[in-house]
């Protein structure tokens, strides 16, 4: 069967972030608008508002991108197979690839808490590029869409939107 | 944006919640529940009503965890839907968090 000739377009959307945690509904509206308009289900919204979520705290939590300007530029783009994903913040150089793996297996009294947001990010996200480029770390990753990734039902757009 | 609701039922107090479990929100998350461990000694956190939860969120049901644990109390999270569960499941969580089906919530 031939792919939907909507998938075979391929879309590009970006967004350039604050580095304040404030900016995350905007990051969450941006993600979930891409795969509305590409028709991609519920699921893939989420694991690729993990994944930015979760670099994008990293590097205003610890880069050093906490209160900086255009401190992170995303970049969505659909293609026949999957969504790529690029990522780039003015924080201090950071590979997620050599981040330390967090401790899944220690009783709660000892875990620690720290590195479960990489440790995602890599799991859901295991095509991951990194180089750094002047004062900007680089991350490309790779969201494969599988035949259950398409929403199949076609979407009722003619409805008016909600206006407040 | 995230709510929280409490109900007793069966012997539980349930924090029913409801939204979004960001980093922005992980803090309110964490004290609604800490603080629901405060009235009751059996506390579940219903989350059929969450979009999403991220690793900040993880870390707040992980502390309210740790906060039962600490009090000797019993503590369980229920209602999970299948992207919620993923990260459970990629977090190692389900090991030290109860993981309810249905009941109690």
């Amino acid at each position: 069967m031939k792919p939907h000739p909507a998938y075979v377009t391929i879309g590009n959307s970006e967004v350039i972030l604050q580095g304040s945690l404030s900016e995350l509904g905007r990051l969450a509206a941006e993600t979930s608008s891409f795969c509305r308009q590409h028709r991609l289900a519920d699921e893939v919204a989420f694991e690729l508002n993990l994944a930015l979520e979760e670099l994008f705290v990293n590097a205003v939590q610890h880069g050093g991108c906490e209160g900086l300007e255009n401190a992170v530029e995303i970049a969505l783009r659909m293609t026949p197979q999957s969504v790529e994903v690029d990522f780039a913040d003015r924080g201090r150089p950071f590979d997620p690839r050599f981040a330390p793996a967090p401790d899944l297996v220690a009783p709660l009294s000892d875990r620690h808490l720290g590195g479960l947001g990489i440790h995602l990010v890599r799991r859901m996200m295991p095509d991951l590029e990194y180089r750094r480029e002047g004062e900007w770390n680089r991350i490309a990753m790779r969201r494969r869409l599988r035949p259950r990734d398409r929403q199949t039902e076609p979407q009722v757009e003619s409805q008016p939107s909600e206006s407040i | 944006m995230i709510q929280l609701t409490q109900e007793q039922k069966n012997g539980w107090l349930v924090v029913s919640v409801r939204g979004r479990a960001d980093a922005e929100a992980a803090d309110e998350l964490e004290s609604g529940l800490t603080n629901a461990l405060e009235i009751s000694s059996r506390v579940a956190a219903d989350l059929s009503a969450l979009d999403y939860i991220s690793s900040a969120g993880l870390r707040a049901v992980l502390q309210a965890a740790r906060a039962a644990q600490i009090r000797q109390s019993e503590f369980a999270v229920c209602g999970l839907s299948a992207p919620v569960r993923k990260v459970f499941d990629m977090s190692g969580v389900h090991q030290v968090v109860k993981v309810h089906g249905e009941l109690p919530c």
